[in-house]
Formats: structure tokens, sequence, C-alpha cells
């Protein structure tokens, strides 16, 4: 069923094509720094499944859907991005590949956000086949088999949210979210993010997260100055 | 002995299934002289598309026609363009040719049968219909096909290269088996990109959904299978380890065990 799950998450319409995006210099840039957060219950995720028994390392690996930190209820993985803005700063498309790897069977990071036109490497660092398996629409899927140091370089042109999977270890997956102005940032590990050189002006910033769906909020950025955001998912 | 029973094998079998002794001679060429394949959705193209192939695909192209629910493996959904039995790289879309030869040739082991009731016009008609399912033809285009070199000499020696391929290198076995009756120890877990489970395939029958020839066989490791988990192992072999496992892969047919089915 997770093939179905998937597919309806990737359609929604929050994939924005905006078509006219102009490169402009901006000098008098604001920031927003801001953090997500997940009000749910974490008792249920901190039980410990195993019960301390010796467990082969494939079902010990930690699932990473839903990555919530202890300290400040921050939520990992979720990807911010600005989605009306039509002006700002240069599409740079990064010259060294970010990379998806896999190890122990697990797709290592879980989510890559990138600009469209970024080619991302995928390597195989296991000592057995792995098959990388994306069934996108608008970029070209793929499904390619990979042996131990094979490295696969795949460029994703279109707006998208991808997801990665191996059909051999059902259990792995990972996201490609592919966006198509340079204005995103990926939570860290407290739910932080950071999105900086806006042009004043007041826009839609939405928040995605495989599990919980998307939040938006609207902001207001002031020339040189840090607008500070907290996007909250609450359970229901 | 070996490389002479092998010979034979393939020989054999390709004699004995009339599609494939059509394909050895090479159907691409034949298709693109005889048939014109239409670029814009006909009338005729919708009725024969609606009278033929709605039944099992759907009236919209999504594979849900009545008579898909009984059918294992599923109708294919054009909704997302992704072809099984392709001439093009992994994730391509099909060449207009290959999806004439799927009608034309039909999918063993399957509800799909060969279309040649249909006139060469019929089966081309319904080509851009199947085309305008999906929303992928018009974002995308198919990427050139990949063009078979020679075949090297079947022989012992690329025998046992194949079957070191099989069970070390790629581990077809996972999902294959060992013997290549598609009873592997992953077998049972997979699904296709529609969430519909799906078998690998049994080797020992012979009867390769794409087709029999060695070239048929070729091209499946070479493209992979759109929208079902079997990869595609382009950067993974060399030209030569290809032609090695597909004379692995037709060496375990086993025609003796299928002549009672």
């Amino acid at each position: 069923m997770s093939g179905f799950v998937g597919w309806n998450v990737i359609f929604p319409k929050y994939i924005l094509a905006d078509k006219d995006y102009t490169e402009v210099e901006v000098t008098d840039g604001g920031a927003i720094i801001g953090n997500v957060k997940y009000m749910g219950d974490l008792a249920t995720l901190s039980l410990n499944l195993s019960g301390n028994w010796e467990l082969p390392e494939t079902s010990t690996t930690a699932p990473e859907k839903l990555v919530v930190s202890r300290i400040n209820n921050g939520l990992k993985y979720a990807v911010v991005s600005i989605t009306d803005i039509t002006k700002g700063k240069k599409r740079a498309t990064p010259t060294i590949h970010p990379i998806i790897d896999q190890q122990k069977n697990t797709y290592i990071p879980h989510v890559v956000a990138i600009l469209a036109g970024t080619t991302i490497d995928i390597l195989n660092g296991d000592e057995e086949l792995h098959t990388v398996h994306t069934c996108s629409v608008k970029n070209q899927p793929f499904n390619l088999g990979t042996t131990y140091k094979q490295r696969i370089s795949e460029k994703f042109d279109s707006p998208e949210i991808i997801k990665l999977t191996c059909d051999i270890h059902k259990k792995t997956y990972a996201w490609i979210v592919i966006l198509d102005n340079p204005y995103f940032d990926t939570t860290d590990k407290n739910g932080y993010f950071e999105i900086c050189d806006i042009p004043p002006g007041t826009y839609k910033l939405q928040v995605w997260h495989e599990e919980l769906g998307k939040l938006e909020k609207e902001v207001t950025i002031h020339p040189k100055e840090t607008s500070n955001i907290e996007f909250v998912y609450s359970p229901n | 002995m070996k490389p002479k029973v092998l010979l034979s094998r393939v020989g054999l079998w390709s004699a004995t299934a009339a599609a494939s002794a059509a394909l050895l001679i090479g159907i691409a060429p034949m298709t693109a002289k005889a048939v014109n394949i239409p670029t814009e959705v006909t009338e005729d193209g919708k009725n024969t598309y609606k009278k033929y192939c709605s039944p099992c695909h759907g009236e919209e192209g999504k594979g849900d026609g009545p008579l898909a629910r009984s059918m294992l493996p599923k109708p294919r959904d054009f909704t997302r363009g992704a072809y099984k039995f392709r001439t093009t790289p992994s994730g391509s879309l099909p060449t207009d040719d290959d999806i004439y030869r799927t009608i034309s040739y039909g999918v063993p082991n399957s509800t799909m049968i060969p279309w040649d009731i249909l006139t060469d016009a019929q089966r081309a008609s319904v080509i851009p219909v199947l085309k305008s399912f999906s929303e992928a033809f018009g974002v995308r285009k198919p990427d050139p096909s990949i063009s078979v070199g020679l075949e090297i000499r079947p022989s012992e020696k690329t025998v046992a290269e194949g079957k070191k391929i099989y069970e070390e290198k790629l581990e077809c076995w996972k999902c294959h088996g060992v013997e290549g009756r598609g009873d592997g120890p992953s077998a049972a877990e997979q699904e296709d990109d529609f969430g519909f489970p799906i078998k690998p395939f049994d080797f020992t029958t012979g009867k390769f959904k794409g087709g029999n020839s060695s070239s048929d066989v070729y091209l499946r490791f070479t493209t992979g299978l759109n929208g079902t988990p079997m990869p595609s192992f382009a950067k993974e072999l060399t030209d030569e380890q290809r032609w090695c496992l597909t004379h692995y892969v037709l060496s375990l047919i086993k025609p003796e065990e299928n002549k009672e089915k």
C-alpha cells in the first residue's frame, strides 16, 4: 500500500510552478529564521519496542517517518519554502552534487530539498544489491540496480516531490523535494530552519512534511531584519 | 555438449513460438515501413479503443475496466506513461513502435492477447489514444532507442559467466530464485508502482513477456520494466556481461517441464 499513499502525497497542488521568476541582486534582503514543532504525544514514540532484545541490524534501524526532538519538540526533515516569490536571488545549482547514500539498507539523508536543475548523486554503501526506484511523472522516472560503490547521477528539472524506494528492502525510502526558487530549507534535528536574502515584501511561507502534510503562513519581510516564525503541527 | 544444448534450446524456442520468430527478423524496421502511425487522435482510434481495449484498460485508460478486477497482472494504467516493454532506457517513455509491437504480439503469461484480429491500421490508430491518457507525453519525449549490438556466440563460458552474475554480482536470485522459478526470498513482497502485487518472472516457462529472442531478453536488462520492481542494469553491466546473463537466463528454460502444462 505504501505506493498508493506516496502517490497521493505527491500529486496535490502544492507543487506550485512559478514560471516567471526573475533574478535580481538582493542588497537589502531580510531573513526568516524559525522552528517547526510537532505537539503530538511523544510517549508513544519513545517506547522501546525491541525490549532490549538483540535484533538483526535491519530491524533496529529507526524509521525516520516522524523524527521529533525530545528537547523542544522540533520536527526534523520538514521542508520550508516560499511559494509565491517572483523575483529574488540567483538560482544557483550546487556544483558539488548533493548525495543520497544507502547504508545498512537505509537512505541517508531521508529528505533532500533541491532547486530544479540540480544533479543528485545516489550511492550504494552496502555490499549487496539495491535498486533505486522513482515513479515521478514530470521528471523522468528511473529504476536502476546498483551494486557496492556504484554512483548514479540524476538531474531533476521540474518541481515535484519524488519518493525514492528500494524494491529489495521495502522498508527504506527517501524523499527528493524539487523546488523552483532558491528560497527553501530543510529543518535540522531540532526543527530549526533559516532562509536569507529575501527581497522585502509579503510572501506565503509553506512547510511540507511527509506524514503531517503542509501548513501555510503569511510572512512580511522588512529590509535587513530577521522575522521569526513558528509552525506548529497539532496531532489532530 | 553444453553449448550445443543451449544452441538447440534457443533454436527450438524461437522456432516454436511464432511471435519470437518474427522478432528475430527484427520487427522495428518492418513496422516503420509497413504501418503509418498517426500522430493525432482519430475517430477510428477512439472507436477501436472503446470496443477492444476499454473493457480491461478502462474508458479513461486507468486500467480499471469492468474485466480488470479478475485479472492479475492488472491491465496497464496508461495515465502514468509507464510502459513495461520498450527499447528506450529506464524510465523513458516508449517509442510508437514499442507500443505497436506490444499490441501486435501481446504479452504471454497475461491476459493481453496478440491483437492480430485487428488490421494494422486499427492497431496503429490506438497508439495516439493511449498516449493522450498521460500528461507525461506532453511534458517529456522518449529517449532514443537502445541499439542492440551483435550477439556474442553462446558457449559454456558465457553461460558460466552469466551464472556468476546471476548469483553473485546482481543477486537476481533474490527475486527470481536460484533456479529461476520466480520464488526468491524477496519475491512475495513485491508490488508494482500502482500498489498491486506482482510476481517475479518464472524463467522455466520460457514464455518471456517481452519476447523470446535473445535480443529481447538482452533489452530487458538494459531497459528494465517501467512501473515494476525490475530495474535497469545499464550502469552495472558491460555489453558482454549482458549477453552472458542473457545466455544464462535462456539456459534456465525447461521445455520438458512445460510440455505437460
